[in-house]
């Protein structure tokens, strides 16, 4: 059960986390979608995605404006205001939210950077206790691989360029993912992560992955039963404005 | 035909004694489905011949883009941001509202001065001042409300939008837990909505339902209100001035 406070929510918290390439995001979809099928009612979150922070954070990696510290806290805002916007009510309503990357992104990121682990834990104290925290090990070679095949040039602080590693972006990539990776081994054992072999086939990570996260699905809040789809074979209509009112939800939102 | 009759006095440029089309109003909570509703609506009366306008608050050529911004401020006082909307609401009725009906047309409105009523009142500003402020409202042919509680309206607000900063009245209350502030703004928002419904006539229907349920009964609904619409008198007829009686009844003011 996730909690926050102490208090226990009705809803249940499962996090993704691992290095870029390690193929988290991948399976973390696939899990969305089948809770979905599932009639499950799911709220995803993404690192990083703050409607109203994320503007201020791209202005300053676009500039090369944030320093350790700056980083870390534009990171923390972010995260902050999507807890108490997204992750928080919907799990006090009961859903389930799915969070591509989570506090252990800013642990591994910001040890990486110099911050002090300490400071770190006691920043991000109002989080809230995910039910499963899952981590895709992967090993460096092959996510520096999976990377540089599908995207050719690096961003700055994506390839730890703030950190003088190395001159060449790849080059410093490979040695930043290296020391999150050696971050990430710390935080597995200080908070029981789950480590899947991202290795393995993507079949097998998502039925591992789907046996580990059912037994926490008891008593979950369900969506509603009766389909817009039942409506219009019903009434024989096709939906000509449906597509519309969506679109213009999204956009809203 | 729509009967011209307002909640207060008739405003002026507005002529005659009533229009052949009909004014339909889907009011209810943000997330009830009332856009999932009215999308399916606008094609059932088409494929039935129907010609349909569909509109809602902020989409005013005149107000809505100024609303948007002023909202992204957050530093609007209830009786200026209140008075946005009613801009924005005359200037619909006006310039959407009134041709489509006058041409014989269905106008569809998603959400109409219920909820703009009722969202003032929580925040503190008087019933009756808001009631007055829209006494040029045109009385519409049928307001069919959908009812929920927030036990139900829970699942659909978060499979959809997720939490607003107004609709989980942020802008006023104290809490900085978004679900505790959702769920007092709702159930107060629903009571009142529930006050003007009894007070207003509105068609109730019970949203807690499934939405083949749901829309039944509002497909149900509109048929009787759109029966006879081939049948009714002709447009210069009906654009006759009112009686005597009839205009003072509408203009009391002026006696």
């Amino acid at each position: 059960m996730s909690s926050y406070n102490g208090q226990e929510l009705r809803g249940r918290l499962f996090v993704v986390e691992g290095i870029d390439g390690s193929g988290k995001s991948t399976q973390l979809d696939l899990l969305h979608k089948w809770l979905m099928s599932q009639g499950y009612l799911v709220v995803f979150s993404e690192w990083n995605s703050s409607p109203i922070v994320k503007t201020t954070t791209k202005r300053g990696k676009k500039r090369h404006l944030l320093s350790p510290v700056s980083f870390s806290l534009i990171h923390a805002a972010d995260f902050a205001n999507r807890i108490h916007a997204e992750i928080l009510p919907a799990l006090q309503a009961g859903a389930i939210v799915l969070a591509d990357r989570y506090v252990y992104t800013a642990f591994a990121r910001d040890a990486v950077r110099g911050l002090s682990k300490d400071w770190l834990r006691r920043l991000y104290s109002f989080a809230v206790k995910p039910s499963l925290a899952f981590y895709f090990d992967v090993p460096l070679d092959e996510a520096v691989h999976r990377i540089m095949e599908g995207r050719p040039a690096l961003k700055f602080y994506e390839a730890g360029l703030d950190l003088e590693l190395a001159d060449d972006p790849e080059e410093s990539f490979r040695i930043y993912q290296g020391m999150i990776r050696a971050e990430y081994e710390q935080l597995v054992k200080e908070f029981d992560l789950v480590r899947m072999n991202a290795t393995d086939t993507l079949v097998r990570q998502q039925k591992q992955m789907r046996e580990l996260v059912m037994p926490h699905l008891k008593g979950v809040m369900r969506a509603d039963g009766g389909s817009i789809r039942d409506t219009l074979k019903e009434q024989g209509l096709r939906g000509r404005y449906l597509l519309e009112t969506l679109r213009k939800k999204q956009a809203q939102a | 035909m729509t009967e011209l009759k307002f909640y207060g006095d008739r405003p002026p440029g507005i002529e005659g004694r009533a229009l052949p089309g009909r004014l339909i109003v889907i009011e209810g909570t943000d997330g009830v489905g009332r856009s999932t509703h009215i999308a399916l609506l606008k094609e059932w009366l088409e494929d039935r011949g129907i010609a349909v306008l569909d509109t809602g608050l902020t989409r005013s050529e005149l107000a809505g883009p100024g609303i948007k911004r002023a909202k992204e401020g957050n530093t609007l006082d209830p009786f200026t941001l209140n008075l946005f909307y009613a801009t924005d609401f005359w200037d619909r009725l006006e310039r959407q509202i009134f041709p489509a009906l006058r041409a014989g047309m269905v106008a569809l409105a998603d959400r109409y001065i219920f909820s703009l009523i009722a969202r003032a009142v929580i925040r503190g500003v008087s019933p009756e001042w808001m009631e007055d402020l829209y006494g040029f409202a045109l009385v519409p042919d049928c307001v069919i409300y959908l009812d929920i509680d927030v036990e139900h309206l829970l699942p659909r607000v978060i499979s959809s939008t997720g939490f607003d900063y107004w609709e989980s009245g942020q802008d006023f209350l104290p809490s900085t837990s978004v679900f505790d502030t959702f769920v007092e703004y709702q159930t107060w928002l629903l009571d009142e909505f529930r006050r003007l419904a009894s007070r207003h006539e509105f068609h109730v229907i019970d949203a807690r339902g499934s939405v083949p349920e749901i829309f039944r009964a509002i497909s149900k609904q509109v048929e009787e209100v759109v029966a006879g619409m081939g049948q009714d008198a002709p447009i210069v007829e009906l654009l006759e001035e009112p009686s005597a009686e009839a205009a003072s009844a509408t203009l009391p003011h002026l006696e």
